[in-house]
């Protein structure tokens, strides 16, 4: 990183005015705390204390037999709590809100599992949480709506254009014009400076784990490293760490919705185009005038136009290599990981899945694999049993009207 | 000044809209082109962005031909172009200073451009001014580097909010007003965001150079209204 929060020409700090108060406030606490040992004792205990991190590190001997090839490992971070990675960028995020003196939160949300972590936490640290999500995502969502408001957080359906996480961070960024003085807790590593690099502080101890977990388990380093990339906060915690190891090979998945025409993916490396939207420069996906274009992926998660502008420079140096797999193939990995593994696991993971899938025929036995399971199924409930069992799902909706 | 969306409802009308306020006196036309999520405009504004955009399909070039005739037929309006930065950005900024020059346009406002940034120093050193938006938090230091590179306009937000909201002046934008006359007299300085009376006008002219208003007029358009808001707007 260079000054300012660029990454290469990625990133930056491209806001309203009336924000830079408050993101250089948020920039310079950040600063501070990286290297505070104070905060970052709190920080490392809070995640043992309710993540109950590290999280496993699991062999898929199953799968990797019936696939023939590499062994395939996973990184639970399913096992947190909240079901998801997120919660360590909010944990992390919300410290910092309390040392700055904050007393209100605002976050947005596509799956809902980062508003359902940033409520968890909000309400253990006795802050006030306001969240925005879709009204799509809110709808298909509905689970996690109800576990944010059970944990006392307000929950905000934006009605406003494509109602999904792109129309969420829009909301989040007005309410925070209009409240500079509260905390906008951004749920991935995009946004403005401090967020992409903030984010991937609070995530790297991801792939901190991996590495002695893998040592530990194989003697060896990852061949190869998956994540799926909606902003890219699971992806950067489970790269960071390998960065500057060459030989391990780390690959983003993207969705590839239902194709790759406009409209109908969220493949925004492989598809969008250079732009500087939301605070921050990097991939957008755009119509060719400068406008931002809709997104679609049966995961709420990845349903989003942008990227971190951390994987955009990592993309462009050739670092990360991007590949996509489509709501079927997402769905289908959810399904075999159910049955041959035992773990149910979130739609959005599971396109990192369905990659490993197709890249582990083609290594040889000695290879390792890692793939990131960024998070576990439970909130897809009503998603996959329509998908799976819709008689099922339609008879138990009539139960409960009943 | 006032402002509106350049497509909405659709090219012909917008310009027809110019022209109203033009012969209504307004000193200072502030007009925007459409982008597809005005990240700090209130639902009027991105409304009208949105149907631009979606129904009339309209492209920073349809905003540039409607800009020229605009300016062959009122040669001495001052003219403020405002928009966001992504829409330019994949124009070209270069080129899109170019157009402005050639248009005889001297500001624009582009609220998501930080005017110390890079892409903002790619404008500057064109011949346009960018037009810095300001609210009552910002830092007396921050001001006074802005000052310090030369802005000779400022867009204060009345208050913390975005536009369209209900009217509040901050009282701490007197201290900024103060602060940016002190450094340059010839600055002028405009108010803008939730305007929507004659009282108001008079209360932010009593502060600033001009009243900017935006969704007042817009919505009034939506509503087959325009004209009478107009007039009771006239100060
Ligand atoms: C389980 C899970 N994985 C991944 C994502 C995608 O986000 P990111 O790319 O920031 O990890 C989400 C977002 O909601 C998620 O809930």
């Amino acid at each position: 990183m260079n000054g300012g929060g660029y990454f290469g020409r990625y990133g930056g700090c491209y806001v309203p005015e009336v924000l830079i108060p408050a993101l250089e406030q948020m920039a310079q606490g950040f600063e501070e705390i990286k290297s505070d040992p104070v905060f970052l004792e709190e920080f490392y205990t809070t995640l043992r204390e309710i993540n109950g991190r590290p999280t496993a590190f699991t062999p898929l001997p199953r799968i990797s037999e019936k696939l023939g090839g590499a062994r395939l490992f996973m990184k639970n971070e399913g096992l947190n709590h909240t079901g998801a990675h997120k919660i360590n960028h909010c944990i992390g995020q919300a410290l910092l809100a309390k040392r700055l003196g904050k007393k209100r939160i605002i976050a947005e949300t596509g799956a809902g599992q980062h508003g359902y972590a940033s409520a968890a936490v909000c309400a253990r640290l006795g802050l006030d949480c306001t969240v925005y999500m879709g009204r799509k995502d809110y709808e298909r969502q509905r689970p996690n709506v109800y576990w944010m408001e059970l944990l006392g957080a307000k929950v905000v359906a934006v009605d406003d254009g494509s109602q999904t996480l792109n129309d969420a961070v829009i909301a989040a960024f007005k309410d925070w014009v209009a409240n500079p003085e509260s905390f906008y807790l951004l749920g991935s590593a995009v946004g403005p400076h401090p967020f992409p690099a903030m984010n991937t502080f609070f995530q790297k101890i991801v792939g901190e784990e991996i590495r002695e977990q893998c040592l530990t388990e194989t003697g060896k380093l990852p061949d190869y490293c998956l994540a799926c990339v909606g902003g890219g906060s699971n992806a950067m915690g489970i790269f960071y760490d390998f960065l500057d190891e060459q030989s391990v090979q780390l690959i983003g998945v993207e969705a590839g919705g239902r194709g790759m025409q406009p409209g109908e993916h969220a493949s925004k490396v492989q598809r969008g185009v250079e732009g500087i939207f939301e605070g921050y420069h990097s991939y957008f996906l755009q119509d060719g005038t400068g406008n931002i274009a809709g997104t679609h992926s049966v995961s709420a998660g990845l349903d989003y136009c942008g990227v971190s502008p951390i994987l955009a420079y990592l993309a462009d140096e050739k670092r990360i290599q991007f590949e996509s797999a489509s709501d079927e193939e997402a769905l289908a990995a959810v399904q075999m990981v159910a049955r041959e593994e035992g773990f149910i696991l979130a739609l959005e993971s599971a396109h990192a899945f369905a990659h490993a899938f197709k890249l582990a025929p083609q290594c040889s036995p000695d290879e390792v694999i890692v793939i990131n399971a960024s998070g576990r199924g439970e909130k897809d409930l009503f998603i996959t049993m329509r998908h799976f069992q819709e008689e099922s799902l339609l008879t138990y909706a009539q139960y409960l009207l009943k | 000044m006032s402002h509106l969306v350049l497509g909405y409802p659709t090219l012909q009308e917008s310009i027809a809209t110019a022209e109203q306020y033009i012969a209504a006196g307004y000193e200072i036309l502030e007009l925007q082109i459409p982008f597809s999520h005005p990240t700090a405009d209130g639902p009027v504004i991105t409304q009208a962005c949105r149907d631009a955009v979606e129904k009339g399909n309209i492209t920073v070039e349809d905003c540039l031909g409607a800009l020229a005739g605009i300016r062959e037929k009122y040669p001495d309006q001052e003219i403020i172009v405002m928009t966001y930065l992504n829409r330019i950005f994949a124009f070209g900024l270069e080129r899109f200073c170019l157009e402005m020059e050639a248009l005889g346009i001297q500001h624009i406002i582009v609220p998501d451009l930080p005017v110390d940034s890079p892409q903002a120093h790619t404008i500057l050193a064109q011949k346009v001014q960018l037009v810095p938006v300001l609210a009552a938090n910002v830092h007396p230091e921050r001001l006074d580097k802005l000052l310090g590179m030369g802005f000779d306009f400022f867009y204060l937000m009345s208050d913390f909010k975005i536009t369209g909201s209900t009217f509040s002046l901050h009282p701490r934008l007197q201290e900024v007003i103060e602060r940016i006359k002190t450094a340059n007299p010839l600055a002028r300085v405009g108010i803008g965001f939730g305007i929507s009376t004659a009282e108001q006008v008079r209360l932010v002219t009593t502060h600033a150079d001009y009243a900017i208003i935006g969704s007042t007029l817009i919505k009034a358009k939506m509503e087959g209204r325009l004209a009478e808001v107009m007039a009771d707007l006239a100060v």
